[in-house]
């Protein structure tokens, strides 16, 4: 059989209200909205996928993505549109929530004495916990009034073994200002950046495979939890599940932090929506009171 | 003070029982809701716990467990859930309902057998549930329905919600029906708006 | 979506801001389009649980809900955001196939300032947006 390489053939593969009427199925699916302007980008993935497909075209990919019971080309389409990685203080914003938001708010209904537990999963390499605790204490002014444990997990045993290594790329820091570079880090060699043994030996790693009700079950009481850009790679009953699981694992009053491009209304009713400065967060309604 | 080392979250600390069905079916009624939503999660595993399920999500107010209850049905579903979750389309409780149409979106394979009925069913509400179901689901047969429907429905709101689900999923096939359903409700300015996107939406081969 | 996005089309020339929430694509497509062609600011939301995540987000000057809608219905989101002190004084139209009182009775308990029956035709619906929000019909 012929084979050619589709991802070359010119754009447009479709017209614009095939565009339209995928955005619309993508937008019901996952919650993420493309407006025109993004139509090259979108297009230029979905070329890509049907050529590794072997689709004949837009439309029969489109039936594909949209039909097939398994649901592994949406996802495998999904992986392609929201492509991540991992470097210290990524989304900001949800750091600067955190700070001057979420905290203050959640140590109104604290006791001196009470922890706060963070737990970030998948905490993957470390970048996310390690900028949560930098974040918590150069910013938020009450962080030596608390006792703050940050738990961190990942499914990848390789991975958390860096993780608890702390050694980090200069790609890694690259927005960590070298005030804060000079503070928590030492140059080891030209490309290698180690965090400090305090902020190394304050963080509790652990190997965890989140949709393992066995092993999420003593994960309790944690009063905000950050997993970002991990659900949107789940089907629907995975999603479902781990956010039920995330209820449970959560303190009454306690917060969910997603990724960017994840929206807890594609997954699940049962958290309130919170707003802090520019960041939506999903909070467990406290006791005695009444769900959304 | 500060950041403190928490001690590593124990498996010990909370010990798993392995509890049986009978000791699971006595927790879903439990006065505590923690206690139910785990009774929901693990009965998800027992293939005979499914119509308990559906008995607790006809009578469960806290949404957090019905949550749970539903996942448990999706991953549980079968013919038999889902002609129980289609009785729920006809309760005033609109949580409930909307949270069968859900569920039932996730069966294709188990929710066929019963949509013929419910596409014809005499009240428009069940008929316009049942085209939202069809709609969205993933069955190769539902643009087929959804033309017959636009065909043959009398009422406007079940012939609109099935032109929205042919915008998305109508093929060719479907463009003389989009087109003659413009005659039987003419002055209409939703359903015009509807049928125009659809057909376009479909596009010409 | 947990950043709060600046609304896509954004004017910033005082034209009044509708959300509209409604799981069905080309009933969202319908409202954006009736309302912009009257001048509004639309943005849309595909069920409850998104609706209320928007109407938090952003402040708007109308909300147009549906009531049978996955994940959080019509009634639920009302409820939610009456109790919630941030988004609460937001005037709400619910848009209903269910046409009965109880119905009706329903949408005006859970918080809906008005109640419209599925089809709404273009000009009922400019007139209503108007009158809420004190728009000048355009």
């Amino acid at each position: 059989m012929l084979q050619f390489d589709r991802s070359s053939e010119t754009l447009p593969i479709m017209t614009d209200d095939e565009y339209a009427k995928f955005c619309a199925f993508f937008y019901r699916q996952t919650g993420i909205e493309y407006h025109d302007n993004k139509k090259y980008y979108v297009e230029r993935r979905i070329v890509d996928r049907i050529a590794k497909t072997n689709s004949e075209s837009f439309r029969d990919y489109f039936t594909m993505i949209r039909f097939q019971a398994s649901g592994v080309e949406m996802q495998a389409l999904v992986n392609l549109m929201t492509v991540n990685e991992t470097y210290f203080f990524r989304e900001d914003y949800q750091f600067d929530a955190l700070v001057t938001g979420i905290l203050p708010a959640l140590v109104k209904g604290k006791r001196r004495g009470d922890p706060i537990r963070i737990w970030s999963i998948p905490c993957s390499s470390g970048e996310e916990p390690y900028s949560i605790a930098i974040n918590i204490l150069e910013r938020w002014e009450q962080a030596d009034s608390w006792d703050i444990e940050i738990h961190a997990s990942d499914i990848d045993s390789r991975i958390l073994a860096e993780a608890r290594a702390g050694r980090f790329s200069a790609r890694s820091v690259g927005r960590v200002s070298s005030a804060l570079l000079s503070k928590y880090f030492t140059r080891k060699i030209a490309d290698e950046y180690q965090i400090c043994d305090a902020l190394r030996g304050s963080i509790d790693f652990s190997l965890v495979n989140v949709i393992d009700p066995v092993q999420t079950r003593p994960f309790r009481n944690f009063d905000i939890i950050f997993c970002r850009n991990l659900l949107i790679y789940f089907d629907d009953v995975a999603r479902r599940e781990t956010v039920e699981m995330f209820y449970d694992c959560l303190a009454p009053a306690g917060y969910i932090c997603l990724g960017h491009s994840e929206s807890m209304s594609r997954m699940s009713s049962i958290f309130r929506p919170r707003k802090f400065k520019d960041v939506v967060v999903y909070q467990k309604p406290g006791p005695g009171e009444p769900l959304p | 003070m500060g950041l403190v080392k928490g001690p590593p979250p124990a498996a010990e600390a909370v010990p798993l029982a392995a509890r049986d069905i009978d000791a699971l079916l006595i927790d879903l009624v439990a006065p505590d809701s923690g206690v139910r939503r785990h009774a929901a999660r693990d009965l998800g595993a027992h293939p005979d716990a499914a119509m308990a399920l559906c008995d607790r999500l006809q009578a469960e107010t806290s949404s957090s467990v019905r949550a749970v209850l539903l996942t448990s049905l999706i991953r549980r579903q079968s013919p038999a859930v889902a002609a129980r979750l289609t009785t729920f389309l006809r309760s005033d409780d609109t949580p409930l309902r909307n949270a069968a149409i859900e569920a039932l979106q996730e069966m294709p394979d188990a929710v066929a057998p019963y949509l013929q009925a419910l596409l014809v069913d005499p009240d428009s509400d069940i008929r316009i549930f049942a085209v939202n179901i069809v709609a969205t689901l993933r069955h190769r047969r539902a643009p087929e329905w959804l033309t017959v429907v636009i065909r043959s429905d009398a009422h406007v709101n079940v012939c609109a919600a099935a032109v929205d689900g042919l915008s998305e999923v109508g093929g060719p096939d479907a463009l003389a029906d989009l087109h003659a359903l413009r005659h039987r409700f003419a002055d209409n300015d939703f359903m015009e708006f509807a049928i125009d996107t659809a057909i376009r939406r479909i596009g010409q081969d | 979506m947990s950043r709060v996005e600046p609304f896509a089309r954004n004017p910033n020339d005082g034209s009044k801001r509708v959300l509209v929430v409604d799981d069905g694509t080309t009933m969202r497509l319908f409202y954006r389009s009736v309302l912009e062609a009257a001048g509004f600011v639309v943005e849309e939301a595909a069920n409850g649980v998104e609706g209320y995540e928007k109407a938090l987000a952003q402040p708007f000057d109308l909300m147009i809900i549906d009531i049978n809608m996955p994940k959080m219905d019509g009634y639920s989101m009302l409820r939610a955001i009456r109790a919630d002190a941030a988004v609460r004084a937001t005037p709400a139209v619910t848009i209903s196939t269910e046409a009965g009182d109880k119905d009706v009775i329903k949408a005006f308990e859970a918080g809906a300032n008005f109640y419209m029956v599925k089809p709404v035709a273009t000009r009922e619906l400019t007139e209503i947006a108007c009158l809420i929000t004190g728009a000048r019909p355009q």
